[in-house]
């Protein structure tokens, strides 16, 4: 198996990077990314012949991506999977628009699953979509599996709209003769040194976020480890379809906030709607994304019978507390 | 007269018959020649540099001393540094030993929990016993982060605790019996009857079944999704251990061997007016359907008392629809009383659980299906349980 993974140099693609590095299974591993490669790639890009190639590439416009799929190398180390990591390290480049209406990640969406799609040897499309595109009943915690309704209202963030673009875009291609497709949905991913990723509410550094007054939704956790697992197990599965992939753990919105060094202010939830629809109009996208009334409020869980079922995917991470070197308490990931 | 086209080359023919070139169309971003990038050239500068001190046994400036991933002539050296799974496992070792443990969905019995240590005010209030089964509980949220995944939390209900004490036995004074019906372990359903504003009636049989059960069972009470939607409450229930009423939040605590307690009556319960009092409203079947499907007891349970914490006499419903509330009530203290009038009267408050009723061994999961024999089901369970309320009322 040769595994094409795009931006590998966020914190998922890196953790996936080093997870088919050293999976027996994988041959050949071509990584893209925005930026120079990590430096945790410097031992996979060792030697004469690397398992792991790296190249820096726009995935947001055609012809960097038309080259990368008709490249040499692309063919000489036939690729026959691709593992899409949309853009997550930083959200607001993710949600920031190209066109009008058209965020990169969804512009990064489209041109991967077309050339995917047109490629004859490419046999695996693996996606990693967010699990905060579910429609949130009320409540501080429901458990939510991949038959929930998506949040198609018009008003959500410009963040959440690019993760339901996605998840749509690749939604569709679900149930392709040729290209198995499989995408997997992820709430808040724990990563390395206490870092949390893909929750809307923490985007950005960090600093004083706001949330609802009177609400704290629980947040679902995952590890990178257990996404990076899913992956991997998603490649050698042979269904296609969604799948939810989720932690054991919840922690509430105020935690999480707390444990990732960050602090917070509680406003009633109508004034933060008024705040949020006034950053937007100012062009604060990002801002905006962070004040979701909706996710400040009501909480999930998911559901992961399915993955477990058709994939042989469970989580074999536990998130807890761990007291780094510095003497601080940061999550961190253990095996069960 | 037509000649047969030529079939279509194999995909593998196709393929072959495109040149093979490092470039087969515009520029190769895997070239290695592509564009001179400085921050590879300086990680290249330190490679070569760690290198050299290696070799002369020197630390580079800044670092310590480290073997080259890559040797003189190219071939991956071992790293000193440790290997992935060393660091896992030790990372594991230095976790504290509850974060590796498995997560049981069930508390021990009495007799093996270990009585923990007073500390501060709160556990002087509440005697041995209480403790004891308090720290049974802590192992449904097992874990670094103290929270399950519907966001109880085994600290906030061990402080909220004295108070719904306190109201359980000087206040609404509980009397209950038949807790030899609720199972020990395993998924079963509490279906009971409901009244009053607020749901003291809930609180109460929770804490029944907390008080009198070995080992101690946390019943988790389905809560109306309008609960879920008001400020401090829908976090307040979540914590002390009270889920939304989701097909998907039921299936999975059946699923997790809980007990669950329901009101199947719904909101039409809290809208009973003083002349309904003690008569069942119809009964929902979702509840039916989930204990069916995850093979659990449906145990009727009659609260006597319910009913008489705060008597409806009037429900002003176009004021109700207005406002979005499901109730607008006229008691005998609200409004005249303001919000002290929501308050419930001192009644005192029977309990009493039923022999269980095991439908899902006779009719089994397929018969969730059957939309007439699940509400030909949740009409037994309804007699059972107005049975059980008139019994228990004419003792």
């Amino acid at each position: 198996m040769n595994v094409l993974v795009t931006h590998a140099d966020e914190p998922i693609g890196r953790r996936v990077v080093k997870t088919l590095f050293h999976d027996s299974t994988v041959g050949t591993i071509l990584a893209t990314g925005d930026g120079p490669p990590p430096r945790v790639f410097d031992r996979f890009l060792a030697g004469a012949e690397p398992k792991v190639r790296y190249a820096r590439l726009d995935l947001s416009k055609h012809r960097p991506v038309s080259d990368l799929f008709h490249s040499g190398r692309f063919r000489s180390a036939e690729i026959d999977s691709v593992v899409h990591i949309p853009h997550h390290g930083a959200p607001a480049d993710g949600s920031a628009t190209i066109l009008p209406g058209l965020p990169v990640r969804t512009a990064e969406a489209r041109l991967v699953l077309q050339h995917c799609l047109e490629e004859p040897s490419l046999e695996n499309l693996i996606t990693i979509g967010s699990a905060f595109v579910y429609k949130l009943p009320p409540g501080n915690a429901n458990r939510l599996d991949e038959d929930s309704d998506l949040d198609l209202d018009p008003n959500v963030t410009l963040e959440i709209r690019s993760w339901i673009d996605c998840d749509m875009i690749f939604h569709g291609e679900v149930h392709n003769d040729r290209l198995r497709v499989v995408l997997l949905r992820v709430p808040t991913v724990v990563s390395e040194g206490g870092y949390v990723y893909m929750n809307p509410s923490l985007v950005g550094r960090p600093g004083l976020r706001l949330r609802a007054l009177g609400f704290d939704p629980i947040c679902a956790l995952v590890s990178d480890k257990d996404v990076a697992r899913a992956v991997l197990a998603a490649l050698t599965a042979s269904k296609s379809g969604i799948y939810n992939i989720a932690g054991n753990e919840a922690v509430p919105l105020s935690v999480l906030t707390r444990w990732t060094q960050r602090s917070s202010l509680a406003f009633p939830s109508t004034l933060l709607r008024w705040i949020g629809a006034g950053t937007r109009r100012l062009g604060g996208d990002a801002t905006a994304s962070a004040l979701d009334p909706d996710r400040l409020r009501y909480g999930f869980t998911l559901d992961t019978r399915r993955a477990e079922r058709e994939l042989g995917f469970r989580s074999g991470y536990r998130v807890g507390l761990a007291r780094a070197g510095d003497g601080a308490q940061r999550l961190e990931a253990a095996p069960i | 007269m037509r000649t047969a086209e030529p079939p279509d080359p194999p995909a593998a023919e196709l393929l072959a018959a495109i040149p093979q070139t490092d470039s087969a169309l515009g520029s190769d971003p895997f070239a290695e020649d592509i564009e001179f990038d400085p921050f590879l050239a300086r990680l290249d500068t330190l490679s070569a540099e760690a290198t050299r001190a290696d070799t002369l046994g020197r630390p580079v400036a800044g670092r310590p001393a480290q073997a080259p991933a890559v040797a003189g002539d190219g071939t991956p050296r071992p790293s000193r540094r440790r290997s992935a799974t060393e660091t896992r496992a030790s990372r594991s070792a230095e976790l504290p030993a509850r974060l590796r443990r498995r997560r049981w969905a069930t508390t021990p019995p009495l007799a093996e929990i270990e009585l923990p240590d007073a500390q501060g005010w709160l556990d002087r209030l509440l005697g041995a016993n209480e403790r004891r089964r308090l720290a049974a509980l802590s192992h449904l949220a097992d874990g670094e982060l103290r929270f399950d995944r519907y966001g109880f939390s085994p600290p906030t209900i061990k402080r909220v605790f004295p108070l719904f004490h306190a109201l359980y036995r000087f206040y609404f004074r509980v009397q209950s019996e038949g807790h030899e019906n609720i199972p020990t372990e395993g998924p079963a359903i509490l279906a009971a009857n409901h009244g009053g504003l607020l749901p003291f009636d809930g609180a109460m049989a929770v804490m029944d079944v907390l008080l009198n059960t070995d080992p101690p069972r946390l019943a988790r009470a389905i809560v109306d999704r309008w609960a879920g939607t008001l400020p401090w409450v829908n976090v307040f229930y979540a914590r002390v251990g009270q889920v939304i009423g989701t097909r998907e939040n039921f299936s999975d605590l059946l699923q997790d061997g809980q007990l669950m307690l329901v009101f199947p009556e719904g909101i039409e319960a809290i809208r009973k007016t003083v002349t309904q009092r003690y008569r069942l409203q119809r009964f929902r079947v979702g509840f039916v359907e989930q204990a069916l499907r995850a093979g659990a007891p449906i145990i009727p349970t009659a609260i006597v008392g319910s009913d008489d914490q705060s008597p409806i006499l009037y429900d002003v419903k176009p004021i109700a629809r207005r406002l979005g509330l499901p109730v607008a009530p006229i008691t005998p203290t609200f409004p005249w009383l303001g919000p002290l009038g929501l308050l419930p009267y001192p009644v005192s408050f029977r309990i009493v659980y039923g022999e269980p009723l095991r439908f899902h061994e006779r009719f089994g999961p397929e018969g969730a299906d059957d939309t007439r024999l699940v509400r030909s089901i949740s009409n037994s369970v309804r007699r059972e349980v107005q049975q059980l309320l008139d019994r228990s009322r004419s003792r």
